[in-house]
């Protein structure tokens, strides 16, 4: 109650859009939950259990709603069952109008504070430290991202820290690596720690801020992602240009494995994106930090893992 | 070959030739990309671990392990020495790559060993074992109340602190894992 008085009071529009969506936006790395819609007068139809509501809601913003939150259940298939995974969960999305990214940053924390349980401390409620990950990277793994911004030379660097690197491996899977294995476990713990300014490499819909990094930034609450914030893409021929690329991947990525390939809706390129920033933040993991918990299943009566018995 | 998201605590992987035990997984997928998996994993001959980080459709080398059931005899300062129950085989064991257990194995009791063709991997040690306590002051009068604690040693030589009223011979159940006194047995 208090996440929804948060934002209603600072007069942002709670929306309640589809859990089951006929066509998705294309993205490779998320395998999606897919059912059908039966209409004895009608041809079946596939539809797709959501993996995140960002296309319904940037469909909103464009069409003039202003800023707006929204508390949904996400889906997303084949991911492992582990401590910080569950196939369904909670996702907290709201979008501010005319913000950047770094005043997400502000609202964000005032957010936690005013909405954290009692139980919560400062890893929660604290000041963020705020960190680039070209620090983070400097700092936990010893070398100048702006320097390796070519697969060649991170590479090297991957290697000489030990990281086995596979041949055709691309530049941002060999930057998660050397991030997920040297950067995320040493990230400070007392408060919230937000990276901010990802490398420009890591395609995704936030604005570039220079040659080599992008305005998006990820909180991390006892060393698990919680959050992650973009100064939204308003450009239409780079988002589409994304997402032809992102199609692409996908296909060919699903040719291989013979996989089906889910309905995409290239239509959503075309939308008149506003000037705006999109926090996400996953509400069972914030659960999980604010009572102190290690595992996502004490936060969720009826987990996966529960309901499977595995 | 196994990929790496199959990977799970237990798992006996074979990395540059060495035998090493999944001791820690974990699953990350970052924001944007593909899923990744972090091991850490630990040498049962060197007790050297290694934080491993791959992707989850990444490639690991598994292994054959299996469990058999061996008498532990003695040690000799430098090995356990283990006989096979079956065939009556003696095996030994180099005592630094488990440190500690010459405390908490009885001599004569049966243990199950994980094994990777004729190396030891691991030995499997109950979580709750009842000892004899062979060495422990009784207890001054007035300090039987609760709370108040003692040093003991056990038959294996394992010092643990235990309540004030165990008395020597009497045995005690112990958590193997955090060698702490769990409760008293009657038998």
């Amino acid at each position: 109650m208090n996440i929804r008085k948060f934002f209603l009071e600072r007069g942002y529009l709670e929306v309640f859009t589809p859990t089951l969506s006929d066509s998705l936006i294309p993205e490779p790395t998320i395998k999606n939950f897919e059912t059908e819609f039966i209409n004895e007068f009608m041809e079946n139809r596939k539809l797709y259990l959501i993996p995140s509501p960002e296309i319904f809601m940037k469909r909103m913003i464009a069409s003039g709603s202003g800023s707006l939150f929204q508390i949904s259940q996400c889906f997303r298939n084949a991911e492992q069952l582990g401590r910080v995974h569950n196939p369904e969960f909670t996702m907290l999305e709201y979008y501010t109008m005319d913000y950047t990214e770094e005043d997400s940053i502000g609202l964000t924390h005032e957010f936690l504070k005013e909405t954290a349980l009692p139980e919560a401390g400062e890893s929660v409620t604290g000041k963020p430290i705020i960190m680039s990950v070209k620090e983070a990277v400097a700092t936990y793994s010893h070398f100048d991202l702006d320097k390796t911004q070519d697969v060649k030379a991170l590479r090297e660097e991957a290697e000489k820290r030990g990281h086995h690197i596979l041949d055709e491996e691309s530049w941002d899977d060999t930057f998660n690596r050397i991030f997920i294995s040297d950067v995320e476990p040493n990230l400070p713990k007392e408060r919230p720690v937000i990276l901010t300014d990802y490398p420009e490499q890591i395609d995704c819909l936030a604005k570039k801020k220079n040659d080599f990094y992008r305005a998006r930034w990820e909180m991390y609450i006892n060393g698990i992602e919680v959050a992650n914030c973009y100064k939204e893409e308003t450009d239409k021929e780079r988002t589409r240009e994304y997402y032809l690329k992102e199609f692409d991947k996908l296909r060919k990525e699903r040719e291989n494995s013979g996989e089906v390939i889910p309905n995409i809706d290239l239509s959503f390129c075309d939308i008149d994106m506003k000037e705006s920033s999109g926090v996400a933040i996953g509400l069972d993991r914030l659960l999980m930090a604010e009572t102190g918990k290690n595992d996502i299943e004490d936060v969720l009566p009826f987990s996966f893992r529960k309901m499977l018995d595995v | 070959m196994i990929k790496a998201g199959q990977i799970e605590k237990g798992t006996a992987l074979l990395i540059k030739g060495q035998p090493f035990l999944c001791i820690e997984r974990e699953f990350v997928n970052p924001g944007k990309g593909s899923a990744f998996v972090r091991l850490k994993l630990k040498s049962p001959a060197t007790g050297q671990t290694l934080s491993e980080t791959m992707k989850s459709q990444d490639n690991a080398e598994d292994i054959t392990i299996e469990d058999r059931d061996f008498q532990y005899l003695y040690n000799d300062g430098e090995n356990f020495s283990f006989m096979n129950t079956e065939n009556y085989e003696q095996i030994e064991v180099p005592m630094k790559s488990f440190e500690g257990y010459e405390f908490l194995m009885k001599e004569g009791e049966s243990y199950r060993l994980t094994m990777w063709e004729e190396q030891v991997l691991d030995i499997q040690i109950p979580s709750k074992v009842v000892y004899v306590v062979t060495e422990t002051e009784d207890a001054a009068r007035g300090d039987t109340v609760q709370g108040v604690t003692k040093d003991a040693v056990l038959e294996t030589g394992l010092k643990i602190r235990v309540p004030g009223f165990i008395k020597q011979g009497e045995k005690v159940r112990v958590n193997t894992e955090t060698k702490e006194y769990i409760e008293r047995v009657n038998s």
